[in-house]
């Protein structure tokens, strides 16, 4: 009877516990990815100014460009912010960064104008 | 179960960082602090953007900046970012002694880039860019210091929550601790991509 009971119980555990062992594996897999992709960015951000082929301007908005997309690689990717539950987190941050996007605008207009 | 037991491999939760209130309470009130954190270095970045052609006879930021420094402290920065990635994944799979190895690298490589930046900083006053000598050396320390200081005490923190835990199994009660520390580290490599960005690529261009 108890033997019974116990087989199918341990088959559940056994199963998440391949099932938990897979998604790891996956996940171990997004993280070296997303390590590259990164390396990769700063290279190119840095080789648009040290080559100095690009034009000022745009190399300027390039790199920024390559900046955001290195951090959404950070936030989504390192930072777990793809994974279930994080609702809250996600409206702290995008709270935070509207905040501080119209911090770094207002500030470096006050700046300039005086 | 008592929080601060020993997990098993039988008992080890999907999430052992937010099985308790305590855990989730800590994982939503340090994403908020980091909402926080992003607006506290926007006023450092305004303040540094509005000042930074205003040098006066010190040197530019043109004439200061050395690229291949400055790539060399992103990639020990990034590698830090990824072995501190590889300690989560180690607690997630109950396994504490690659966990505190991981974040041992982790902590080496942070030191590493405090040591580039202590020796660029002396370089720099060397050539007489200080914090007095125009507002462009102030916007530049406060902003890259506070950066420096947020590696240094994140250096800290990680140190103390190795040694502290260094006999002790991962439980529901240290889950949270490693959890929150990997967070904050992800969030110092963030900035420094602005700053890498904005201070130093951003300074070669004009």
């Amino acid at each position: 009877m108890a033997d019974q009971h116990k087989t199918p119980e341990t088959n559940v555990h056994r199963h998440e516990a391949v099932q938990r062992k897979l998604a790891l594996k996956e996940e171990r897999k997004h993280h070296n990815v997303s390590f590259i992709m990164m390396i990769l960015l700063t290279i190119v951000a840095f080789y648009a100014i040290w080559s100095d082929k690009i034009s000022d301007s745009f190399a300027v908005l390039f790199i920024l460009t390559l900046a955001v997309v290195q951090v959404f690689f950070q936030l989504y990717v390192w930072m777990h912010l793809n994974h279930k539950g994080h609702d809250f987190p996600i409206w702290g941050m995008a709270t935070g960064i509207l905040v501080a996007a119209v911090t770094v605008a207002s500030l470096m207009g006050m700046i300039w104008t005086s | 179960m008592n929080a601060g037991e020993r997990l098993t491999d039988a008992n080890f939760p999907a999430h052992p960082e937010k099985a308790t209130l305590e855990g989730k309470n800590k994982f939503l009130g340090f994403w908020l602090f980091l909402g926080g954190e992003t607006v506290l270095f926007a006023t450092l970045f305004g303040t540094y953007l509005g000042l930074r052609n205003m040098h006066l006879d010190g040197p530019t930021g043109e004439e200061l900046f050395k690229l291949p420094l400055v790539f060399l402290a992103t990639m020990l920065l990034l590698t830090s970012s990824l072995t501190s990635v590889y300690a989560v994944l180690s607690l997630k799979q109950n396994k504490v002694r690659s966990l505190q190895g991981w974040f041992l690298v982790t902590l080496l490589l942070g030191l590493g880039f405090l040591g580039l930046e202590i020796y660029e900083f002396n370089h720099y006053v060397h050539e007489g860019h200080t914090f007095t000598s125009s507002a462009f050396g102030s916007a530049f320390y406060t902003l890259v210091g506070f950066h420096g200081a947020h590696v240094a005490f994140g250096c800290l923190w990680i140190t103390t929550l190795i040694f502290r835990n260094w006999n002790r199994g991962i439980s529901l009660y240290n889950a949270p601790k490693y959890y929150l520390f990997a967070l904050y580290w992800h969030f110092v490599d963030v900035v420094w991509v602005f700053i890498f960005t904005v201070v130093y690529l951003m300074g070669k261009v004009g």
